[in-house]
């Protein structure tokens, strides 16, 4: 299922015709500056947060809608495919430059269009232009009581246009929805240069919701060089609880009982026993180290609906056999028990030199058994595999640690992470929720829908995006080209 | 309601209606309950109808999710639902009859989004047959889903112009604790800053309306600080609805104050229902183009006006015709 180590990437041809004539085209648009070539800066932008690496032509970076409208007519004119990137932090080898029959797209990155254009907190939204942080709006709708509630764990690096771009979620989803629920209009830039403004200002749509469309469509139905996006008011309270039990059975059974009480938490994030142990070694977040799994809960709003949701939680928590049951007392207390969640990126790299994220969902009340699907896949394939899962949603992101050097040790973890895929399929889930398809996924998007189903897929894409130049070879399978991409985690290019 | 979860739904007859009339080249108009249809000019379009098209094809409380056939009206989803203590937020207009698949594809809400979002928020899964007889499956039973291109999206509010909805699986949550409607004469503007998310801010032409959805204390504390006094729901116009900037939607409410048209504007999202003769729906139109919004007039009695064609973008006519390449869908809002 995954592709394979294919082709040498062609680092030292020299460019074509073509590639040549564009790179002149885009010197002259960017500037020294704004244009990189050498093999120090395509090695950097070889990859995104996945494994999947290949070598670009180049690397745009325009700081201006007009350059970038310039940056893409010269591709189109030179018929030099392109890939779009923002933060890099995408984990499915969406913003990786794989290119199509031998033809290497260049890098475009948005990481320069970078501002806050407006922040209009009466009516509650917020402009903005792709390369802006999600955390850096975060701050500034603060300053105004207000927030902007998708969350990802990646959200002090990864940018607002890449959390439009793959249909982000984060720790907050199971009230307050996906990205695409905060996002009010689009602004896509075509392979022409041409801004389409999908869904304006106007509370109800004219025509089709192309917008909802262009929400996860990773780079592939156009460049993403603006966006509207609502912000809610900073609740008022918050209450946090931090819940241990001695089996993961139990701690799914009280998600089940929670999800259907008289009122949804706001978060419900898990971590099994070998998370737990990495993080309280790593960050020291007040989790207890003898249980099987812990729960972190949230509940924000109003403060008599939060304490009553504290007071429900922790009860149905008891009654599933917790062992330990911690409310935050104040803000500080609030934190470190969220640190540890925080914390298990940095944990994990201090303990793995890799690690192998995965992204499935599972309807909520099938979570128990997926959870004991994955334990049992990683005894199977002699695998460390530990469990951060988005358990309001069923949405789990088992993280397979490994060592390179280990002879033989990725094809374990490439058969792991599949077996994985596939049983939240034979569960009635799905291959992705929130990281994407990109190329990782993508072969599995045939066993999902049917050719009926793909194929109005792909007249979409193509209705959308005519030039067929905009990622061409991500998520929908492709008949055509060779894959360029490698699955190999290179070491030696920096 | 307990149909078995893999019941599926027989597609050929919906099917087999688009390929003869795609042979005939003629035109078909989607019906559900007929709730704005039967208001509407008549055309010489044949109907589709999802009459048949009804029942719970899966209910799973546990995961807050159900799947339906897009037929099932919307009241009857609604009851199934408050037996188990759930909703789905799209808003049932009571007695009308109009269907989930209806609902869709219009995605007209109420006053309720709010704070619970539009209706395309709620859907997790469709079963589409696409104008040109593909039987297609866009999204999941699960609340996270972004394998592929987000096909829900594209069939909410699409006004049965790319496709007969067939199934649709919808988000659900628990129905809130509390709620009430209250009233107050403050400004509108006001009271939605002060109060913490409310259900629904309405302003009508007979005072301003709140809809609290909290856990009681919660409802008690709030009426208290912006000092609300219960009061009983609005009652809302059904003749036309506005939709301008949310930032614009006093200026309109203003207008059909002294103009003495009958109006709820829902403060905070922008829409506005309208009721009056055809001369003042007219004004009324012309007004909301001069706030840079627009008039969707949806009782073809009242009026001589034409429902107001959606301009459409290159991009929306490429995707259409994608999926429906011969035009036999009618745009109800836009008759030929
Ligand atoms: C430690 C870690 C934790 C993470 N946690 C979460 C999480 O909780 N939830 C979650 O959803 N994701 C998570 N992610 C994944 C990732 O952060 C998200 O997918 C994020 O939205 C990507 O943003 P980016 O700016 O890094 O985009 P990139 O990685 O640069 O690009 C991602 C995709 O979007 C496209 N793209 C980027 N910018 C544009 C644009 N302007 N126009 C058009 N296409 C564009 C690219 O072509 C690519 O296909 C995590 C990643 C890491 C490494
Ligand atoms: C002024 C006004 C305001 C309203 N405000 C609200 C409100 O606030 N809240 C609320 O809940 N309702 C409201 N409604 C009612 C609601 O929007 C529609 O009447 C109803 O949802 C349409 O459902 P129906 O089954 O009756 O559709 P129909 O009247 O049968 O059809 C309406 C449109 O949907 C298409 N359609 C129907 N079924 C399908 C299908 N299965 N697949 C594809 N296309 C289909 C039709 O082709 C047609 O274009 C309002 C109605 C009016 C007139």
């Amino acid at each position: 299922m995954h592709p394979t180590s294919g082709t040498r990437p062609r680092r030292d041809l020299q460019p074509t015709a073509a590639e040549s004539a564009l790179l002149t085209d885009l010197g002259r648009v960017l500037g020294e500056d704004g244009l990189r070539t050498s093999a120090l800066s395509r090695a950097t932008y070889r990859r995104d947060a996945s494994f999947l690496n290949a070598d670009p032509l180049a690397i745009a970076l325009p700081s201006t809608r007009e350059q970038l409208a310039a940056v893409l007519r010269a591709c189109r004119d030179h018929g030099v495919p392109f890939t779009p990137r923002a933060a890099g932090t995408g984990l499915a080898g969406g913003a990786t430059p794989t290119g199509v029959g031998g033809v290497r797209p260049l890098v475009i990155s948005v990481a320069r269009m970078d501002r806050l254009l407006e922040l209009d907190a009466a009516n509650r939204r917020a402009h903005v232009e792709p390369g802006l942080v999600n955390a850096r709006l975060g701050r500034a709708a603060a300053a105004h009581g207000l927030r902007f509630a998708p969350d990802p764990a990646s959200q002090i690096a990864a940018t607002l246009g890449g959390n439009v771009a793959t249909n982000a979620g984060g720790i907050h989803v199971l009230t307050y929805g996906v990205m695409s629920q905060h996002v009010l209009a689009v602004e896509l830039m075509d392979a022409d240069g041409v801004v389409h403004l999908l869904d304006g200002r106007l509370p109800e749509q004219a025509g089709l919701d192309l917008r909802g469309v262009s929400v996860g469509g990773e780079g592939t139905l156009g460049i993403v060089v603006g966006a509207w996006l609502r912000l809610l008011p900073a609740p008022q309270a918050i209450g946090t609880l931090l819940a241990g039990f001695h089996t993961l059975e139990a701690a799914a059974a009280t998600v089940g009982a929670l999800v259907t009480s008289d009122r949804l938490p706001d978060a419900v994030e898990l971590m099994d026993a070998r998370a737990i142990a990495l993080v309280e070694d790593y960050a020291q977040a007040g989790y207890p180290t003898d249980a099987a799994a812990v729960l972190l809960l949230e509940y924000e709003g109003l403060p008599a609906g939060v304490s009553a949701g504290v007071d429900t939680a922790a009860r149905m928590a008891a009654e599933h056999g917790a062992t330990q049951v911690v409310r935050a007392a104040d803000a500080g207390q609030r934190a470190r028990i969220w640190k540890g969640r925080k914390a298990v990126a940095g944990a994990i790299a201090k303990q793995a030199p890799d690690f192998f994220l995965q992204d499935v969902v599972v309807p909520r009340s099938r979570l128990g058994e997926m959870l004991d699907a994955v334990v049992a896949i990683g005894e199977r394939e002699n695998l460390i595999i530990l469990n951060v899962v988005h358990a309001g949603d069923g949405n789990l992101h088992p993280f397979v640690l490994f060592d390179r050097r280990e002879e033989g040790v990725l094809d374990r973890v490439f058969a792991a992470g599949h077996d994985i895929v596939t049983t939240a399929l034979a569960l009635d889930g799905t291959v992705t929720g929130e990281h994407g398809v990109g190329i990782e996924k993508r072969d599995f998007l045939s066993q999902i829908y049917t050719e009926d189903a793909l194929a109005v897929q792909q007249a979409v894409r193509t209705a959308m995006e005519p030039s067929g130049l905009a990622n061409p070879d991500k998520v929908l399978p492709t008949t055509v080209g060779c894959l360029e991409a490698r699955m190999v985690p290179e070491g030696a290019w920096v | 309601m307990s149909d078995a979860a893999t019941m599926t739904t027989d597609l050929a007859p919906i099917v087999d209606t688009l390929a003869a009339a795609q042979r005939a080249r003629g035109q078909l108009v989607i019906r559900g309950g007929g709730s704005v249809l039967e208001r509407l000019p008549p055309t010489d379009a044949e109907v589709l109808s999802t009459a048949e098209l009804t029942g719970v094809i899966d209910h799973r409380p546990e995961d807050l999710v159900i799947t339906v056939r897009a037929g099932t009206p919307v009241e009857e989803l609604s009851a199934l639902l408050a037996t188990h203590g759930q909703e789905c937020p799209i808003e049932p207009l009571a007695g009308h009859g109009s269907t989930v698949g209806g609902r869709l594809a219009t995605a007209l809400a109420g006053p309720r989004q709010l704070q619970a979002g539009r209706v395309r928020d709620w859907v997790l899964r469709v079963r589409l047959v696409t104008g040109d007889g593909r039987v297609v499956t866009a999204g999941g039973v699960t609340v996270k889903d972004v394998t592929g291109y987000d096909l829900c999206r594209l069939a909410t509010g699409s006004w049965g112009t790319v496709g007969v909805i067939a199934e649709v699986t919808l988000k659900l949550r628990p129905i809130p604790t509390t709620s009430a409607w209250f009233t107050t004469d403050r400004p509108a503007s006001r009271v939605l800053a002060e109060l913490y998310r409310p259900a629904a801010v309405v302003s009508t032409d007979e005072g301003l309306f709140v809809r609290l959805e909290e856990h009681p204390d919660d409802v008690v504390a709030q009426a208290a600080a912006v000092g609300l006094v219960a009061a009983v729901a609005p009652t809302l116009p059904t003749t036309a609805r506005a939709a301008v900037d949310p930032s614009r939607l006093a200026e309109l409410t203003s207008w059909a104050q002294a103009a003495a048209i009958p109006y709820a504007g829902f403060v905070g999202v922008g829409v506005c229902l309208l009721d009056g003769d055809p001369d003042a729906l007219v004004a009324a139109g012309a007004r909301a183009a001069e706030l840079g919004g627009r008039l969707l007039v949806l009782d073809a009695g009242a009026t001589t006006l034409p429902m107001r064609p959606p301009p459409e973008d290159p991009m929306s006519e490429r995707v259409r015709a994608a999926l429906d390449p011969q035009q036999i869908l009618l745009d109800v809002r836009r008759p030929r």
